[in-house]
């Protein structure tokens, strides 16, 4: 695109879909490392006990900060199936699924559904996590630029 | 602590606009004049903007002194910009409310809007991922509304049974309404059937339910009475309470998608700090973003009992001659919504309610309520506005 010339192919933070991952720029990197592992984790209060999600560096209830990493379900039910047919943003696909899911008891999610044709999704069904690499992000360490490899999670359903 | 008054609204074209971002806050700040020949520019002492999406669709920040500027104000009491997304607008006002009931202004122009139109619309959608938490829920394709509450919608007709006619019912009363707003995006009516087979978004969302992507600006001039009734010759309009709530934010935290807590806490503040209940409301603007939203307001603002919103639009009690007359001028579903906007659009019409001088009257208005929600349903703003009787 001419207009974006003036770019000369560098990196644009601010048009990045997906969160920084790299703990020079994130205190919950290791949320994405546990994904890698196939885990879905958040974190919990060691003084309070209390568990918050997303991930915090300071308890929401008590102010503490010594928190430690718990896991979470990774498989959960449906409770509302949307299903997006038009419009949907750049980097998404139609049909653009999300459900409300619960993850036995522990937290109620809207998430995205991978892997699900429309109509396919009913409440009562299970779905597991589903974790995918998204475009790293071309970071600059010192003279040199690297690439911190990235992660993301949707759900999809349980064969 | 001193009373404080509207005295002056006005409005932009709202749409499509073959316009920027500053040419609309001009054409705002004129129309607001305008409504008020006894007000010059230079009565006013602070300068209060909303808007939400300024860095991402004009790339401009600093926006107060901009807007300043080109309107020919020279704040010397406050001068800064508020943002609460959807809600921008009514903080703006609630923030200059407080802020001349403290003494600390005297004479506040509050105006607000968005360019949310770009040279490729795919941008907007995208921005929108920005609107939610978008480390969480921006990243898993949430941010453009219709999913969030296309699921709401279908929670609320399991658990209520509310009905697709029902919502439909909804945008056929205010597209019917925005004809009393020229400035509004939309001037054509529909009927029951055309919102009934219009393509579907997110089922049971069709076209009709959701509110459209809009350009425009508004403006309103606030006063301490001392100032209002100087400055004005029209019947005083006084914010009598406010009221801003929120309980979570990510939708993971979300307490309850059909009852929404927030709203009844910012509606208890706001009636308790008028003084009265939601049965002295003669004219209501909610934040009718889709048509189930309008639903569920009517609920959590008390207008009817839990469950009976769907109801109580098809019993009329929300149109001219029911019980609160709501969205009056069109709401967002026909005047569209530029976010900063749509807090001082309501501001404006309900004002023109209590004033007397609205295109189609509620006869003898006394009372008005503004509401509007932001984000994922994360919080929620009311304002409740009255006149002497």
């Amino acid at each position: 695109m001419q207009s974006m010339d003036l770019f000369q192919g560098k990196y644009i933070g601010t048009m990045d879909l997906y969160p920084q991952q790299a703990p020079e720029f994130n205190r919950v990197h290791p949320f994405y490392e546990h994904l890698r592992q196939g885990r879905f984790t958040t974190t919990r209060c060691k003084k309070c006990g209390s568990k918050a999600f997303p991930p915090r560096v300071v308890c929401p209830e008590c102010l503490s900060d010594e928190l430690e990493w718990v896991d979470l379900p990774t498989e959960g039910t449906v409770l509302v199936v949307t299903e997006e047919e038009v419009g949907v943003p750049l980097g998404f696909e139609t049909p653009l699924i999300h459900a409300l899911v619960d993850l036995d008891g522990q937290l109620k999610i809207f998430t995205r559904v991978v892997n699900a044709r429309v109509g396919q999704l009913k409440e009562g069904d299970r779905v597991r996590l589903y974790v995918f690499p998204v475009p790293p992000v071309p970071m600059e360490k010192g003279r040199d630029l690297v690439q911190v490899e990235r992660v993301y999670y949707a759900f999809e359903p349980v064969p | 602590m001193r009373r404080v008054c509207v005295i002056a609204g006005g409005m932009c074209k709202w749409g499509v606009r073959n316009a920027s971002q500053r040419d609309m806050f001009q054409e705002a700040a004129r129309a607001c004049f305008l409504d008020n020949p006894r007000i010059s520019n230079k009565d006013v002492d602070g300068l209060i903007v909303s808007s939400a999406y300024t860095e991402r669709c004009s790339f401009q920040t600093h926006l107060a002194p901009l807007v300043a500027e080109h309107v020919g104000i020279k704040p010397r009491s406050v001068c800064m910009r508020v943002e609460l997304l959807c809600a921008s607008g009514s903080s703006g006002i609630i923030t200059a409310y407080g802020l001349i009931k403290a003494g600390v202004a005297d004479v506040v122009m509050v105006i607000g809007g968005e360019k949310l139109y770009m040279p490729q619309k795919w941008e907007v959608f995208y921005s929108e991922m920005a609107s939610v938490d978008h480390d969480w829920d921006g990243a898993q394709g949430l941010g453009l509304p219709p999913a969030a509450f296309a699921m709401v919608a279908k929670q609320h007709m399991k658990q209520f049974g509310t009905t697709e006619e029902q919502m439909a019912l909804v945008s056929v009363k205010n597209r019917r309404n925005g004809l009393n707003n020229p400035n509004g995006q939309f001037q054509e009516p529909i009927d029951l059937a055309t919102a009934m087979n219009a393509k579907a978004i997110v089922r049971p969302m069709k076209l009709y339910d959701c509110c459209p992507i809009t350009d425009g600006a508004a403006a309103v001039i606030l006063a301490c009475e001392e100032k209002a009734k100087e400055l004005t010759d029209k019947p005083l309009v006084y914010i009598m309470g406010t009221g801003q709530a929120s309980v979570h934010n990510m939708s993971a935290n979300m307490p309850d998608w059909t009852t929404w807590v927030a709203l009844r806490t910012a509606a208890q503040q706001a009636y308790k700090a008028a003084g009265i209940g939601p049965a002295q409301i003669n004219v209501a603007q909610t934040h009718d973003c889709f048509t189930i939203s309008e639903i569920i307001e009517y609920e959590d603002l008390g207008f009817c009992e839990k469950g009976e919103g769907g109801r109580f639009i098809q019993d009329g009690q929300s149109d001219f001659g029911g019980k609160v007359p709501v969205n009056t001028d069109g709401g967002l579903l026909s005047c569209g919504h530029p976010f900063g906007g749509t807090g001082i659009r309501q501001a404006i019409e309900i004002t023109r309610q209590l004033r007397g001088d609205a295109t189609r009257q509620v006869q003898g208005a006394q009372f008005g309520l503004t509401h509007n929600l932001s984000g994922f349903i994360a919080a929620h703003t009311v304002l409740i506005y009255g006149r002497e009787a």
